[in-house]
């Protein structure tokens, strides 16, 4: 299959559910009066997506730079110490357990999670709070996100590790990639082998779950479902053999953090924050003539 | 300080009491003193390199038992999975490893091993002596047997073997039988290892007549069309692809009936079921059927030469005329001065900038038999070797030709034994060979021919590439990894698979209907190196027990499903794969019990030696355990009877 064909069959499937979500969760009145009067919302969150836009931009243009800087510059390999941390903390390897429960049926519901659930879960709360009557909650969202990429993108270029499966093929099934070798051609787009620690899939999942529940007297019934699929996507990165514990946990303080730092901060405060301490240096230093 | 003197008794009491403490800490200090003296022994630790399961599943396999026996020996081990580019980076360029495990490219001649072992190469970049040996003893065979023919030569390979058998510079575990598929209607007789191979299945017609339209080739990776220079070492690459583009003077082919294990081409795809192996193992009759290696002199219309130096100083001198009409994918005319200008480039790439020279990575060993190479004419040119002998002379002509009006201006040094030449990725490759790249995208590599190339004229090429070409061009598509490659050949999207798949999803193929197999015993061997700057590893008593703790048989067995062959022979230990040396060579006296019953000509003289070798308890082939798994008590006897001793079950420096 072709990168068109799965991309255009990964569309397919997550507009189905993302219609059906929608009318559940959201209810048609609500979309519709949202899409309406969508310009001062868009207006309201337009900061936090350009600093999304900014962060996944500098992520997809600089990829081949940060590859080499990676690998040849300053990466410090880490993969021995998240093996080595599984055996000698656990009784059994985590990622060998999970696997141990094996059934084909198991192993599609989680390839779906990995790829469909995922995405889903991703896209859907930008429909659910540009919904509501505020948009504070869609400006948490974005601002968590463009945190989770832009934190992952450093580790990346930090920690230079490989998932279970390519370092130990004979413990760890690469389920995913024999299940379901397509799924290959599209995470071969937006990612490397060695972008491992910490699980983006992890972090933006439970970043998604975190915010649901922050939210649960706007959507209650989110909650569970998110819920359920973002812990399934944790699980599932583990079951596939593509990420380690300490990727999963790395990545679940990392959503806690960036939730936090969403909800506390704004772009606002920080670029004031930025040009105040600039001003303050500058006024000091740059141009003491004036004073 | 008289005043208030003490008392007698107490004056006594003091001086008691000021020895005691003396000698209690004279006692104490030395002890002190030594344990402060001396660093504490430490446990000795290990860092095993090698590629992820994604760029190698059997490496990555062969490590994960490497690794285990070695903790079980009491070792300290890291595991680091590298991406492969960088794999042979860290290994070949930089020489920052203690111990990895690869794939070698393979050995073609004997005379290759002086490249991988010579000391004169200690410092060089490449698979030229990435292990820093360096040893008197073994440089001197290495020497002879470039100048020795015939016996004389075979017997001075046979003392170096046995030589590299005791000191281990580094260890081969086997030499993997590589799969690949193919659409029923392409009639593939090998798998697609080297250029040879794609021409070999070009001249083929295939089931519904001459293409006019590309042969679809199938490979799989990532960034495989990103470097496309001839000269590096550290870049993912199609095998043959740069072979192709880039030719020799005269090309290594194999030729003649394919190998007994194309048994599976008769299309009654029944006796190729999942669980069928390859018969290797009971030898014999098969080795006959075996293809032979010819050299087929490619850009060379002729080799002339001339051995006629006096008795005691052999000179040996070969004439080389290139075909008419050769020309450059730009259209520039391919004289002799470009022949000249490769073979003095890739000796020194910044051609005299730099004291020392800055060799190219590749091709090292074979350019070394030349000693100097001048243009007679536009068309000859003239190389002499010395005092080499001519079968290690020809390995030289088998270096792709550079074009010197596109690599004259790559001299220049951009880093630390680095010039141009050996940085750049070279995106438009301009060759000499009958196909030239048009296209490259992510997923997409396109070869179109080259029209008036001498080799579409049937007279004027070598008999080798009769029927030359069923298909218009050559198509490579790239897939993100073997899963999907396999899909692609079942749903017909390629004619044919140009890497090789894993044993175990062999049965992908053999159940389809319209897909077949072929298997092939390539060159390549997965090897164990070792960095002799390693404190321990510069011990090759150390290296003997380490070499041990793989179980070549069980990893042909179980980890490639029997689609490899162990390493038994102390040639094959080294990586040498023919019928002299090789795994079940007639020369294989002292491991591998395989070949005995086959040689009959053994005689009582051999048996006694080996006995004598047996006798020493040194066998690199008897895997301590079973199984895969080490027995742990043994393996520590062997550490201690090295020399080396046990604290709380770790292995001490």
């Amino acid at each position: 299959m072709t990168l068109a064909a799965v991309v255009l069959e990964l569309a397919l499937v997550v507009a189905t559910m993302l219609a059906v979500a929608t009318l559940v969760v959201v209810g048609p009145r609500p979309v519709a009066t949202a899409l309406s009067d969508f310009r001062w919302r868009l207006r309201a969150c337009l900061l936090p997506l350009a600093a999304l836009a900014v962060v996944l931009l500098l992520r997809w243009a600089t990829v081949d730079v940060v590859v080499r800087l990676e690998r040849e510059v300053v990466g410090t390999p880490v993969t021995s110490y998240l093996f080595e941390f599984e055996r000698l903390v656990f009784p059994e390897y985590p990622v060998a357990a999970l696997q141990s429960f094996q059934t084909p049926e198991v192993t599609a519901y989680f390839v779906f999670v990995y790829i469909y659930g995922y995405a889903f879960l991703l896209l859907f709360p930008f429909i659910a709070y540009f919904a509501l009557e505020e948009m504070e909650e869609l400006s948490t969202l974005i601002v968590a996100f463009a945190v989770n990429y832009g934190v992952g993108l450093v580790c990346y270029v930090l920690f230079l590790s490989m998932g279970p499966r390519n370092l130990e093929p004979t413990l760890f099934e690469g389920l995913l990639y024999d299940a379901f070798p397509q799924s290959r051609t599209l995470t071969n787009q937006v990612n490397q082998n060695t972008n491992v620690f910490p699980s983006l899939h992890s972090s933006l999942s439970m970043t998604v779950f975190f915010i649901a529940w922050q939210t649960r007297e706007k959507y209650p019934l989110w909650v569970p479902i998110s819920g359920v699929l973002a812990i399934s996507v944790v699980v599932s990165t583990m079951y596939l053999g593509i990420h380690w514990f300490l990727d999963v946990v790395a990545g679940t303080a990392l959503a806690a953090a960036s939730v936090y730092v969403a909800r506390n901060y704004t772009i606002e405060s920080a670029v004031g924050g930025i040009r105040g301490y600039l001003d303050g240096r500058l006024g000091r230093n740059g141009r003491p003539d004036r004073d | 300080m008289d005043e208030g003197a003490p008392s007698a008794t107490r004056r006594g009491a003091l001086a008691g009491a000021g020895s005691a403490i003396a000698t209690a800490l004279a006692g104490c200090s030395e002890r002190l003193w030594s344990r402060a003296g001396t660093a504490g022994s430490e446990q000795i630790e290990l860092t095993i390199k090698t590629v992820p399961a994604d760029d190698d599943l059997a490496a990555a396999k062969i490590v994960s038992q490497f690794r285990e026996n070695l903790r079980d020996a009491g070792i300290g081990v890291t595991h680091e999975p590298v991406p492969e580019a960088d794999l042979y980076r860290d290994v070949l360029l930089d020489e920052e490893y203690d111990v990895f495990v690869a794939r070698h490219p393979g050995i073609e001649e004997y005379d290759a091993l002086r490249g991988l072992l010579h000391s004169e190469f200690v410092n060089e970049q490449g698979w030229q002596n990435p292990f820093h040996f360096s040893d008197v003893l073994a440089d001197d065979y290495l020497d002879r047997q470039r100048r020795e023919t015939g016996e004389q030569r075979r017997e001075t390979i046979a003392e170096l073997l046995e030589y590299l058998g005791d000191t281990v510079p580094y260890t081969t575990i086997g030499f993997p039988i590589e799969i690949a598929g193919h659409r029923a209607g392409i009639d593939a007789r090998r798998t697609l290892s080297c250029p040879g191979d794609y021409f070999d299945l070009l001249c083929r017609e295939p089931a519904d007549g001459p293409r006019d339209g590309p042969l679809e080739v199938g490979v799989y990776g990532d960034r495989l069309g990103q470097r496309l220079n001839p000269l590096v070492v550290d870049r993912n690459r199609i095998d043959g692809l740069l072979g192709l583009l880039y030719e020799p003077l005269v090309r290594r082919v194999e030729t003649g009936p394919s190998r007994e294990e194309t048994r599976v081409d008769d299309e009654n795809g029944d006796d190729t079921g999942a669980g069928s192996q390859p018969n290797w193992s009971d030898s014999g009759t098969e080795t006959e059927t075996e293809t032979e290696t010819e050299r087929v002199p490619w850009l060379a219309e002729e080799v002339s030469w001339d051995e006629r130096g006096t008795g005691s100083e052999p000179r040996l001198r070969a004439d080389v005329t290139l075909r008419e009409g050769l020309e450059w994918h730009d259209g520039e005319p391919l004289e002799a001065d470009d022949v000249v200008f490769t073979y003095r480039f890739l000796a020194d790439t910044s051609m005299g900038a730099v004291d020392g020279g800055v060799p190219a990575p590749r091709y090292r060993s074979q350019g070394t038999v030349v000693e100097t190479v001048d243009r007679l004419d536009d068309r000859t040119v003239r190389f002499s070797f010395g005092e080499t002998s001519r079968p290690v002379a020809t390995t030289a002509f088998s270096i792709p030709i550079l074009p010197a009006h596109v690599w004259r201006d790559r001299t220049e040094l951009v880093a630390d034994q680095r010039t141009e030449a050996l940085t750049t990725d070279n995106e438009e490759p301009v060759g000499s060979g009958p196909f030239e790249i048009t296209d490259i995208t992510i997923d997409r590599i396109e070869l179109e021919p080259v029209e008036d190339h001498v080799f579409r004229e049937p007279d004027d090429r070598p008999e080798f590439l009769e029927g030359f070409s069923q298909y218009s061009g050559i198509s490579f598509r790239i897939d993100p990894n073997v899963g999907t490659m396999m899909d692609s050949l079942l749903d017909g999207e390629i004619d044919v698979t140009g890497d090789g798949i894993p044993p175990e999803d062999i049965g992908r193929f053999t159940d389809a209907e319209d897909v077949s197999t072929v298997t092939g015993q390539a060159d390549s061997f997965y090897m164990i190196g070792y960095n002799h700057h390693h404190p321990e590893l510069g011990n090759p008593r150390f290296r003997q027990i380490v070499s041990r703790l793989v179980d070549r048989e069980h990893i042909a067995l179980d980890l490639f499903n029997g689609f490899a062959e162990p390493a038994t022979s102390l040639g094959s230990l080294v990586g040498l794969s023919d019928d002299e040396f090789g795994p079940n060579g007639r020369s294989g006296e002292g491991t591998g019990d395989q070949s005995q019953d086959a040689n009959e000509d053994e005689d009582e003289n051999e048996d006694g030696d080996e006995n004598e070798d047996e006798a020493d308890g040194i066998k690199i082939t008897d895997f301590p355990g079973t199984d895969g798994e080490i027995d742990v008590e043994l393996v520590r006897s062997l550490f201690r009877d090295a020399g080396y001793r046990y604290a709380d079950g770790e292995l001490l420096e």
